[in-house]
């Protein structure tokens, strides 16, 4: 508990948050995942709509447009939550 | 938090039976070193394996299931030291420091294991920095144990070279064909062929969750060679192929309760029946349970499940493939269902997942009061971001709240745009800001070219929620002030805050009135200052947050002693102490600071023994009953009690280590310990070090001055004094005076005169402030170092005048060091005085201090005089006592008595403790003072 209701309204620390934006990470761009195994059309609506294209060599091209890092970053942990193995993460250009 | 849900966060995971032993793991599993890292992917068999490893070991565990909610700080320590203490039996406080906790659990006489699974869902940094801390600082009684599904942002490398860690990865748990075989042979009571065995352990790599899912989906089947090739040949995710192939094995009814009960991350009989509409969801459970599918139990009484979390996902993800159109609706049942069963998180989580923004909203309103109380900001941050902008927009409270959170946990990004967005609802924005003036305020308010958004009105709301709602946001607006450097604009928020608040509000007038005494004293406004702590104080106390109480008590304590009114401190302190002892004596927390304030009180009327007894008093009270500065704070006064004993390396120790553990927590840094040293230093001949002191914190003689900095300005002024009392030949500090004064190397006269004449100037500027301030504390001071500075002008005639006025002033009030810890020059001036009659029967009591205390018995013969202590010391090895009984008469440790005892010997030639009493004895020592 703070020593003082004071402790309620205010920190005792202002740190400005440095936002870290880089350019990079402002514009959407076009990513290509590959992990090893297919995903089916049962799985696009749980990717955002990212589209899933099995390949012959048994893995499969995940590719869209996402939005910032962040969102890449939320969809490679979908993909480490599935237990499926991550290959490679490209930026391609727009499709 | 506390609701049922509590339990399964802690419980840890019961045996299952029917599993295959992996001896090489078990071996691998090393309880002897700081950390045990589990790192695979999910479905992998961590959780399991903890468990198994656990379940034969005798230490007690403290088992943590982590989820996403546990991102606060805040949260996740509660939940860890809720863990911790049930494990040790201890009652650790969870808001407690974190070195203090692991103090505590340094002391453990039986180890403990602390696991947290699933760390993998930890995103925050600053609970990734707290877990590093925790780690390096571990106890030696504690192993940590993490299960995750990425590795930790924790020195691995490190640890690995230093052998501090053990490590299960992947391939580890990899089951081996023989493993596989065993697993699916007897544990499912399948019967393979040795080539069906490798085939399956081939495609599924080993994977357990794999493992089991094609043994569910093989049980009754005939043709268990052909179902193996044919979905070996398939590419597909393999989690995916199989348990489609169990699920089309359940009725419809078990496929849909499945699939519909996905979305709850913890599943109990009656939520899952509102979620599903069905009834019989308890009996479903149970089911589902025997017949192995997905389900982990949480508690010990089968009420509580969760499923696999791999399952859960490819559950959740055909859900949202085949009825998209039904997830809100299952959503909004099971948000329903948990508000009124008590948890009003899972409520709220189920509220925003589901899209129900406004009831959402509507429940974390409900919700916000619990949240602050328990600083689970981060919490409501999280929360308040998920909703849509023009719904917050058109939710003040909600707005006011997330502009308080924001400030709360430090950010400033933002906080003006949520206020603007709680005061519009008004509807009465003026074009021109306004101030509502309270003619409690002193201080300007000029020059405040900010917009300051004013809500107006002709006269008070009569509605409390809105006056309620309008004072929150002027406090706010008060931090927001306060946060961005602008005292004036505090003081003036504060004020509207006080005039809105409602009289049953104590916590928010308290707030409001701290913030005021907290605005003053940083401008200096003493008199304004203490006021308005003492408001606060009275509000505390009658809303019975005695804690608090000693907080207060510890400014005005603080305050009054800047301004010279000791007696006046001294009972602050009593008051405060008094508050924060409890009816049987037990000590609240701020029991602890009371004890210094009193300390120092004690050491300036130099009553040295009972200042030494109070800190004694305090330090046993532990660490936790102390206000967070305590720790600073005891040390401090405890280098000055040593400086008065004439321990000087012990009293720069103490100084030391002050600072490394000072934290400001609100209180401005008036008195740094850097500038404490540093008079230290001066006075002890380190000159170089005290000049190096004034260049690093930038500070000159014709600086502007501020209360702020007006301590460090006397000891600018002392440093200067001191170095011109070492006369113009001494030799160091050439880098430093080169930088004051040029390199004008020849001229040395010159700038050694200039000293003189810039310490005065400096001091006379600081008395004038001071003066005007009216803080007599600093004012005494002030005047004793302008009687040292006319004396080593050789001018001891004129020294008299500000010392007179000085003694004047301290007389009433007992000061004894201020005078007496100048040593020998003030000495001579104050004989000088009591020639001249001023103040006689006071300057006779100082010397007489001075004699019995800091002064020595002519220690003639003596090639290096004996200090205080060990003079102290002396006479005591002059009785019968043993050196741990001496030890504790003088309050200090047995270390301490030898290192005495050598330095005593050394000083004396001698080597026995007959000889030292002998020689004392004969050098007149041991008579009493």
């Amino acid at each position: 508990m703070p020593a003082h209701p004071i402790g309620f309204y205010v920190s005792n620390t202002t740190e400005t948050k440095e936002t870290t934006v880089t350019e990079i990470g402002r514009e959407p761009h076009w990513f290509e995942i590959r992990v090893r195994g297919h995903l089916g059309p049962r799985w696009v609506a749980w990717f955002d709509e990212l589209s899933l294209a099995p390949q012959s060599d048994g893995t499969t091209l995940i590719r869209g447009l996402i939005h910032d890092q962040a969102a890449l970053h939320g969809v490679l942990q979908k993909l480490r939550d599935t237990g499926l193995a991550l290959v490679s993460v490209t930026q391609i250009d727009e499709q | 938090m506390a609701g049922p849900l509590l339990e399964t966060k802690l419980h840890l995971p019961s045996r299952r039976p029917g599993l295959v032993t992996r001896t090489r793991l078990s071996a691998r599993l090393n309880s002897e070193v700081a950390l045990v890292l589990v790192s695979a992917p999910a479905g992998f068999g961590k959780t399991t394996l903890l468990t198994e490893w656990l379940a034969a070991d005798p230490r007690p565990v403290a088992w943590v299931s982590l989820d996403a909610g546990d991102n606060d700080p805040v949260v996740f320590w509660a939940y860890l030291v809720a863990a911790l203490n049930r494990a040790t039996g201890l009652a650790l406080d969870a808001t407690t420091a974190l070195a203090t906790l692991l103090n505590a659990l340094q002391s453990l006489s039986t180890k403990v294991v602390l696991v947290l699974d699933d760390f993998h869902v930890i995103e925050s940094p600053e609970v990734q920095r707290d877990l590093a801390f925790l780690v390096e600082h571990l106890p030696t009684p504690v192993q940590l144990v993490i299960a995750t599904r990425s590795d930790p942002a924790l020195p691995l490398t490190r640890m690995r070279v230093r052998r501090q860690l053990a490590e299960i990865r992947a391939d580890d748990l990899r089951f081996s064909v023989a493993e596989a075989a065993e697993y699916l042979g007897e544990v499912m009571g399948l019967t393979l062929t040795p080539a069906d065995a490798a085939a399956l352990d081939g495609r599924t790599e080993g994977w357990i969750a794999a493992l089991q899912l094609a043994a569910l989906s093989m049980h009754g089947r005939d043709d268990l060679t052909g179902f193996i090739a044919e979905f070996s040949g398939d590419d597909r995710y393999i989690v995916d192929y199989l348990l489609e192939e169990v699920l089309q094995r359940q009725s419809a009814a078990v496929q849909t309760f499945l699939l519909h009960t996905s979305i709850l991350g913890r599943l109990t009989g009656p939520l899952c029946d509102a979620v599903t509409g069905q009834t019989g969801g308890g009996a479903r459970l149970r089911e589902l349970e025997r017949a192995n599918l997905f389900l982990v139990a949480l508690d010990d009484h089968r009420q509580w499940y969760r499923y696999h979390h791999l399952f859960a996902d490819v559950l959740r993800a055909r859900l949202l493939d085949e009825q998209p159109e039904r997830m809100p609706e299952l959503h909004a049942r099971a948000s329903e269902w948990f508000e009124q069963n008590g948890e009003p998180h899972e409520a709220i989580r189920h509220a925003l997942a589901g899209g129900q923004f406004e009831r959402a909203a509507d429940l974390i309103e409900l919700g916000v009061p619990a949240l602050r109380a328990l600083r689970q900001e981060i919490t409501l941050l999280h929360w308040l971001n998920l909703l849509p902008g023009d719904l917050l927009a058109a939710r003040p409270s909600l707005s006011a709240f997330f502009a308080g959170a924001l400030l709360i946990t430090g950010q400033t990004e933002g906080v003006e745009a949520r206020l603007q967005d709680a005061e519009r609802w008004r509807g009465h924005i003026t074009a021109a800001a306004q101030e509502i003036d309270v003619d409690l305020l002193s201080g300007p308010g000029p020059g405040n070219t900010r917009r300051a958004v004013a809500v107006t009105a002709p006269g008070p709301d009569p509605d409390p929620d809105r006056r309620s709602l309008l004072s929150k946001i002027a406090i706010y607006r008060a931090a927001q002030a306060w946060a961005l450097g602008d005292v004036p604009a505090t003081i003036r928020f504060c004020g509207q805050a006080l005039d809105l608040v409602g009289d049953a509000d104590i916590a928010e007038r308290g707030a409001a009135s701290g913030m005021l005494g907290l605005a003053h004293w940083t401008r200096g406004d003493l008199s304004t200052a203490y006021d308005w702590w003492a408001a606060s104080v009275q509000h505390l106390r009658q809303a019975g947050h005695l804690s608090d109480v000693a907080g207060c008590s510890l400014a005005l304590g603080d305050i009054r002693l800047t301004q010279g009114r000791l007696s006046d401190a001294q009972a602050a302190y009593q008051r405060g102490l008094a508050a924060a002892t409890a009816l049987d004596g037990s000590a609240l927390r701020g029991a602890a600071d009371m004890r210094v304030g009193l300390a120092d009180v004690c050491r300036e009327r130099d009553d040295l023994d009972a200042a030494r007894e109070h800190l004694r008093a305090g330090r046993e009270l532990g660490e936790s009953s102390g206000l967070p500065q305590n720790p600073y704070r005891w040390r401090v006064a405890m280098a000055r009690i040593q400086w008065a004993d004439g321990e000087v390396d012990a009293a720069l120790h103490s100084l030391d280590d002050a600072e490394r553990v000072y934290v400001s927590d609100f209180f401005p840094n008036v008195r740094p310990v850097s500038a404490v040293r540093a008079r230290v230093w001066a006075q002890s001949g380190r000159l170089n070090e005290a000049l190096a002191w004034a260049r690093e914190r930038g500070l000159h003689s014709d600086d502007e001055l501020s209360y702020v900095h007006e301590y460090e300005h006397v000891t600018l002024a002392r440093v200067l004094l001191a170095e011109y009392a070492a006369g113009p030949g001494r030799s160091g500090g050439r880098a430093e005076r080169a930088e004051r004064y040029g390199s004008g190397g020849p001229d040395r006269n010159k700038w050694h005169e200039r000293m003189l004449v810039e310490a005065t100037g400096l001091l006379a500027r600081l008395l004038q402030a001071a003066e005007m301030g009216e803080r007599t504390g600093t004012v005494i001071e002030i005047l004793v170092v302008q009687a040292l500075a006319e004396q080593l002008r050789g001018n001891k005639a004129a020294a008299l005048q500000p010392l007179g006025r000085a003694l004047a002033l301290a007389e009433a009030e007992g000061y004894v060091r201020i005078f007496i810890e100048e040593g020998a020059p003030m000495l001579a001036l104050l004989r000088a005085a009591a020639t001249q009659g001023v103040a006689q029967r006071y300057v006779r009591r100082l010397l007489a201090s001075a004699d019995g205390g800091c002064s020595i018995p002519t220690q003639s013969g003596l090639i290096e005089p004996l200090s205080r202590r060990e003079l102290d010391v002396l006479r005591l090895l002059a009785t019968d006592l043993t050196g741990p009984a001496i030890a504790r008469e003088l309050v200090v440790s047995l270390n301490t008595i030898r290192t005495h005892i050598k330095n005593i010997y050394a000083k004396l030639g001698v080597a026995s403790r007959r000889a030292a009493v002998r020689r004392a004895a004969e050098l007149g020592l041991l008579a009493r003072r």
